[in-house]
């Protein structure tokens, strides 16, 4: 039913206009890959920990944070040098803040979680919510609160144009970066030995150590992939938007919303339902006819959370457990 | 009796360890030894102590007091992931198996911390060779077997490994009678083709027919030890263990 009408409203939308619609649709795509750089973190470690690491969208905002010390502060990229300059600055940082967010990482589960793996998980939550809170300030007090942004480095020209609608580089470059980096994920997780450990580890801890895994070298390997997924997302967002030391906050939470509509746990779940959210406030705050409009997408995107925790807990594509996890 | 085994038969030795649980003292000074080439099976009711036993082996559950020796070396603070490095494998209480892997991904993790990656082929074949039933079902997923396939891959990722022990925690547990003596025939093959074995079992009839000598826990403690025929035939055990009315 509702379902329906959704689909009703998007097809009067389509027809009324399509090339809003597909440029719409193109700005959801965009965004929804920024969120699901952050959702795999969210997965990956709720996959092996069973624990909603909440300081995840605060890792995602420093990094971004750090990123504009890197390619702004110091490499001193701006707006009016090359593309190629561009592109390298932004490569080079890419690879820096990936390797300092994967060590942020793995020394966060190190301090905070890894002596609580056998507490209460409430001991274990309120520990994640706390190391939020600590990331965040520690943003707040390196960046104060002015917004940073670096934005305006790839140029806003076509990749292509069909009618009214055009795709720019500056966007299709997070495409560009990401996909190869979720190939590579996919590859690691799959066929490295690191990979089959972390998925040995997530469906049965002791199984796993009683065969020989080093539990503790994977769950720190699972946060430092995690790690370096945020900081790709960080310098990506930088790209695009403004931030600021509390942006991971909500994010963080799209984020979330995103790893559980498409199943907690599930990898390929994080990146579909994190397409779907970007996709969903896109058309929402994008569309002319009858869009609720943006000051409803936090509603909208907490109310999918809901929903599914209620009606579908699983997500689009987790199996139901027996272990309920 | 038998005469005492000597120092280099005894391949595992543990003396007076003490497990606990956070609080709860589980095993209060538990010792039992297996030599090379034999089947020992601890029996005893539930909450005895039988799986803690084989946790405190693994290393999953290190013991506060007394020590574990394998093949002459002190294993009691070996993590777990090295234990299986040395030769110890077991096949886990409730299996645990890898439910979204495959039968064979399940196989082939037996054999993770294994250098020599080369025989593998080789050691499927002998495990496909004792369970033809999982060579028919290597692709299908291992959360989606029956109990009795469960037990089949959890014993077979146990060969894996390429053990010189194999520790078996209840392998008959849940399973229909024709599955139980099956699993029994294949505990004894397993031995035969040299490779010794700790049985944990609740089928203590079965269990005390299998191997050659056994212990029986009660309350974390080691209450009797014999040879399993000394055993079958002890008043006490009779009674409590294989049901036989007063
Ligand atoms: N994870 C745990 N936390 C706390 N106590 C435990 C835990 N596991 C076992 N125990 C306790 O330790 C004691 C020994 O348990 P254990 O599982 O070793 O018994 P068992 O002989 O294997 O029993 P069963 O035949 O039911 O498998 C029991 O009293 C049990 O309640
Ligand atoms: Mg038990």
């Amino acid at each position: 039913m509702l379902v329906g009408l959704i689909v009703v409203w998007l097809l009067v939308n389509f027809f009324k206009d399509p090339s809003e619609f597909a440029a719409v649709f193109l700005i959801g795509l965009t965004n929804g890959t920024v969120y699901g750089l952050v959702a795999i973190g969210y997965t990956l470690v709720y996959g092996i920990l069973q624990l909603i690491n909440f300081a995840h969208g605060d890792v995602f905002a420093l990094s971004g944070l750090v990123s504009f010390t890197v390619l702004v502060d110091w490499l001193g990229v701006t707006p009016a040098d090359s593309t190629a300059v561009a592109v390298g600055g932004i490569l080079f940082t890419l690879v820096v803040v990936m390797a300092v967010f994967a060590t942020v990482n793995v020394t966060i589960e190190f301090v905070a979680y890894r002596r609580l793996r056998h507490a209460p998980r409430l001991a274990a939550l309120i520990t994640a919510i706390g190391m939020s809170f600590i990331v965040q300030n520690v943003g707040l007090a390196l960046y104060d609160v002015d917004f940073r942004s670096a934005s305006g480095l790839i140029p806003r020209t076509n990749v292509f144009e069909i009618g009214d609608v055009s795709y720019t580089w500056n966007k299709f470059m997070v495409i560009l970066i990401t996909v190869p980096v979720l190939v590579l994920l996919t590859w690691f997780v799959a066929s490295t030995r690191h990979g089959k450990a972390m998925r040995a580890t997530a469906q049965d801890r002791d199984a796993a150590a009683m065969l020989g895994i080093n539990v503790n070298r994977t769950i720190s390997v699972t946060f430092a992939l995690a790690g370096a997924l945020a900081a790709v997302g960080g310098v990506l967002f930088l790209t695009q938007f403004n931030m600021r030391y509390d942006t991971g906050f909500e994010l963080g939470l799209i984020a979330f919303t995103a790893a559980v509509l498409g199943g907690i746990g599930n990898l390929t779940g994080a990146v579909l339902g994190a397409t779907l959210i970007g996709l969903i406030q896109a058309f929402n705050e994008g569309l002319a006819w009858h869009a609720p409009g943006s000051d409803w997408t936090r509603s909208i995107v907490f109310g999918i959370l809901i929903a599914i925790l209620v009606f579908r807990p699983e997500g689009l594509l987790g199996e139901r457990t027996p272990e309920g996890a | 009796m038998t005469t005492e085994p000597t120092r280099e038969d005894v391949i595992l030795e543990i003396d007076d360890i003490h497990t606990y649980y956070g609080a709860i003292h589980a095993l209060k000074g538990v010792s039992l030894n297996v030599r090379a080439g034999e089947i020992v099976t601890l029996i005893g009711a539930n909450g005895a102590g039988k799986t803690t036993t084989l946790r405190s082996i693994n290393g999953l559950n290190q013991p506060r007091d007394g020590r574990i020796r394998f093949q002459g070396r002190d294993i009691t603070s070996v993590p777990s992931h090295q234990v299986v490095k040395m030769g110890i494998a077991q096949s886990p209480e409730g299996r645990k198996l890898f439910p979204r892997m495959s039968v064979r991904e399940n196989l082939e993790m037996g054999a993770f911390q294994r250098s020599d990656r080369k025989n593998l082929r080789e050691d499927l074949d002998r495990v496909y060779t004792l369970f033809p039933r999982l060579s028919e079902r290597k692709n299908q997923k291992a959360g989606t077997l029956s109990g009795g396939e469960q037990q089949m891959v959890a014993i077979g990722r146990a060969l894996m490994a390429r053990p010189k022990l194999l520790l078996l925690d209840e392998p008959s547990m849940g399973l229909a009678p024709i599955f139980v003596e099956k699993i029994f025939e294949i505990v004894r093959e397993i031995n035969e083709q040299g490779t010794p074995i700790l049985l944990v079992e609740q089928n203590a009839l079965m269990a005390l027919e299998t191997a050659s000598r056994g212990y029986v826990m009660e309350t974390g403690r080691i209450a009797l030890a014999d040879e399993a025929k000394a055993l079958r035939q002890n008043e006490q055990v009779r009674k409590t263990y294989l049901g036989e009315g007063a």
